[in-house]
Formats: structure tokens, C-alpha cells, sequence
């Protein structure tokens, strides 16, 4: 597959050092599981952080810190197992091909209806993100909402592909919305069009679809 | 001894390995002592700058440490350099520790782990080995003027990243975004071969 568009560096940075919300790390770990160029840059920033940490002034430690961390050793000493890379593709969300490993334990549900041609379901984050995730399946020739964001929006395609001013997206490319542009998506592919989205923010939707979708992206 | 660190300069890369393998494969309490006189004290700034409190810095210090310990084995210095790896211990529980600040705690600490194993097979970056990564990246640091290397060193713990950094370095958004695009324009240029 070939992934012709790639999340910002600021993004990529980010996910590295840590700082996303569980919504937009989803988002990127989804890129990434499809990307091994992205994820080579990741890896870089995360030398960079171990150059950052290593230059970061050091901090008096508290006089008892080595001695308290000595006596518990001992309860370590036996080498924890390997983490089981845990086969979780039987879990959550069989149908979808291209999910990172861990976001098939979250809680799955069906597809909803929402508008003509395009189906929403929502990926239950198991804890509270700014963030929201869901998956978006539209039918081929749908034209998708204009809408413009007052948030950011992160879109990865898992399959299918659409179209908008920005460019052409097929499996496995990003799309990051900063809230500086409307769109006009139209879903470009022989078959259904499955993305991830993350969502920040409040949309305002325009449109019939717009007005469908709006209540039900707010949650 | 815990609190005297040795100088920084002193302890390259690879004898930062070679001190975790020492630790993985003897349990060489030796070893466990230098890692922690220079990781912890380093570790604590990097939770104090995160908003810990001092205490819970030192804390945060502390068993970021003994994971070192307790993971060692699981190191493999062709996949990460020695920093790098202690770092993303470190970052993993600093974001576990802001999931517990918000009452939603992880059900343990592997979780976090877990959501940064993003593909499944064992070696999905083979095509650049770990020494050869990090030797670029230090290459490419050191080539990076002080003004790109503050906004990218500010970058790892910002959460609302470059609104921020702005503020602390008195600079226009746009500047901080510029520079920090210079820099990773650098550092893609130096892996580009590989990617």
C-alpha cells in the first residue's frame, strides 16, 4: 500500500513524547500501525527523547530514594516475563482490518445509520478523552458533509478511499483537519469508504447530512 | 551516592547498555547503582517539569528505576538505544501517573504499554538498526542550532505543545512552529535513506 499522506511532524513528535489524549493517539497509532516510514521517524523522536532526558539538569533526589529503591529489589529480582504479545484480533472489531492491536479491547458496537450512505460507529475509549474516535463507513459516490471545524479532526483510512481539495486518500493515509479549512468529501472508491476519526471540538455541519450527524458526533 | 552524579559526558550510549545488560543478565547491583545516579535525578526533573509535585517526582524517579530493574531483560539494544528506552519508561509512567491525577487510573501498568505497540510483528523496523538510528539522531542534534534544539527539548512536555512554548520562549507561534519544522526537516533528512 502506498501512504502518500502522513501526519504533521508536531503530531508524530507528540505521539513520541507522550503528550496526545487517548483520542488522538488512537488516531496516530492507527497511521502507524500502517506506516512503517512514520514509524521510523517515531522511533527517532524517542532517541530524541532519551537525548533530552540525558541533557535535562539532574534533581536532587530524597536522601532515602537509592536505599528505599534497593530494599524493593529484591521483590523485582524475578525478571518479568516478556509481554505476551497479546493476540487481541480475535477481540473488538473483527470486521476492520488496519486497527492497532490494543484498540480492539475497547468497547465495540454496531454500525448506526446516520444519513444516506454512511454508517457511524463509535469506539468506546475506556477512559475520558477530549478526544473522540469512531469509525465512518460511507457508500461509493457519497458526498460527504461540508462542514468546518472549530476543533481538529484526524482521519485515517482503513479502506476505500475519497477525495477533497486537499487531495487524494487511500488505506492508510491521514488526513489532519486543523480547523482552518472546509471540505467537500467525496468518497471516490468502488467499495464502502471505512475511516477512523478523531474529533475534537464542536462541528458545524452543513447540509441535511450535517444536520443528521451533528447531534449524534456531540454524544 | 545516590544524590552525586556522575558527569553526564562521561557515560556514553553504550555504556549505558552495556550497564542494563549487566543488570538483565547478572542482576549486577553495581550497575543498578550508576544507571540510578544518573537516570534518577534526570527522570525527577523530567516529572517536575511535567507539573509532579516534588514528591511525587521523586516517587515517579524511583520506580521509573526500578523498572529498569525489573525490565532489563526485556531491553534489546538493537531495537532502542539505551536513553531512548528509558525514556519511553519514564513518559509511560508519567502518563499513567496523569491518568491517576484524573481518577482513571490503568488497570496496571502495562496498559500504557501496550497502546505504543502499534504493529504486531517482532521486527517491523528492521531496515535501521537502533545504533545506527540513534548515532543519527545524536549526529543530527548536534548539528542543530540552540534555538531548534529549546523548541524541540520543550516539545516533550507540552501538552498544549506550541501555544506554549511560545509563551516560554517569548515567541511568536509562528517562529516555534517554524523551527521546530526546520528541525524535523533536518532530522528526516539524516534517516531519510532508511525510511
Amino acid at each position: 500500500m502506498t501512504i502518500s499522506h502522513h501526519p504533521p511532524d508536531e503530531l508524530l513528535t507528540a505521539f513520541a513524547a507522550g503528550t496526545l489524549d487517548l483520542g488522538q493517539h488512537v488516531a496516530l497509532a492507527t497511521h502507524l500501525a500502517g506506516c512503517s516510514h512514520c514509524r521510523t521517524m517515531v522511533r527517532a523522536m524517542e532517541q530524541v527523547g532519551g537525548a533530552v532526558l540525558g541533557r535535562l539538569p539532574p534533581a536532587e533526589m530524597s536522601a532515602s530514594a537509592f536505599a528505599a529503591v534497593q530494599a524493593r529489589l529484591g521483590e523485582r529480582a524475578a525478571a518479568v516475563p516478556a509481554p505476551a504479545v497479546q493476540d487481541l484480533s480475535e477481540q473488538g472489531f473483527r470486521d476492520i482490518a488496519g486497527l492497532p492491536p490494543f484498540v480492539r479491547q475497547y468497547g465495540d458496537s454496531s454500525w448506526k445509520w446516520i444519513a444516506p450512505k454512511v454508517h457511524f460507529r463509535p469506539i468506546e475509549l475506556p477512559r475520558p478523552s477530549e478526544t473522540r474516535v469512531f469509525l465512518l463507513r460511507s457508500k461509493p459516490g457519497t458526498k460527504m458533509i461540508e462542514h468546518t471545524h472549530t476543533g481538529f479532526e484526524m482521519t485515517c483510512v482503513l479502506s476505500g478511499s475519497f477525495a477533497h481539495d486537499g487531495g487524494h486518500f487511500g488505506p492508510g493515509d491521514f488526513d489532519f483537519g486543523d480547523g482552518s479549512d472546509d471540505h467537500e468529501v467525496v468518497i471516490d472508491s468502488a467499495d464502502d469508504c471505512i475511516c477512523l476519526v478523531a474529533m475534537q471540538g464542536d462541528l458545524k455541519l452543513q447540509g441535511m447530512i450535517g444536520r443528521l450527524l451533528q447531534p449524534l458526533i456531540r454524544m | 551516592m545516590p544524590n552525586e552524579t556522575p558527569d553526564g559526558a562521561a557515560l556514553d550510549a553504550a555504556r549505558w547498555a552495556a550497564l542494563i545488560e549487566a543488570v538483565a543478565l547478572r542482576q549486577d547491583r553495581n550497575a543498578f547503582a550508576a544507571l540510578f545516579a544518573y537516570f534518577a535525578p534526570r527522570i525527577k526533573t523530567f516529572m517536575l517539569r511535567s507539573g509532579a509535585s516534588a514528591q511525587s517526582a521523586d516517587e515517579l524517579a524511583q520506580e521509573a528505576l526500578l523498572a529498569v530493574w525489573s525490565k532489563a531483560t526485556l531491553f534489546d539494544p538493537t531495537s532502542a538505544g539505551a536513553a531512548a528506552w528509558i525514556f519511553t519508561i519514564a513518559r509511560n509512567l508519567r502518563i499513567d501517573e496523569l491518568r491517576r491525577q484524573k481518577r482513571t487510573p490503568t488497570h496496571d501498568t502495562s496498559e500504557v504499554d501496550l497502546e505504543f505497540q502499534v504493529d504486531t510483528g517482532p521486527q517491523p523496523d528492521a531496515g535501521l538498526a537502533a545504533a545506527q538510528l540513534e548515532s543519527r539522531v545524536r549526529g543530527a542534534l548536534a548539528g542543530l542550532p540552540e534555538e531548534q534544539l529549546q523548541v524541540i527539548e520543550l516539545s516533550f512536555f507540552e501538552e498544549k505543545a506550541h501555544a506554549e512554548i511560545a509563551q516560554a520562549l517569548h515567541l511568536p507561534l509562528g517562529t516555534v512552529k517554524s523551527r521546530l519544522r526546520l528541525a524535523m526537516n533536518r532530522l528526516r533528512s539524516l534517516l531519510g535513506d532508511f525510511s
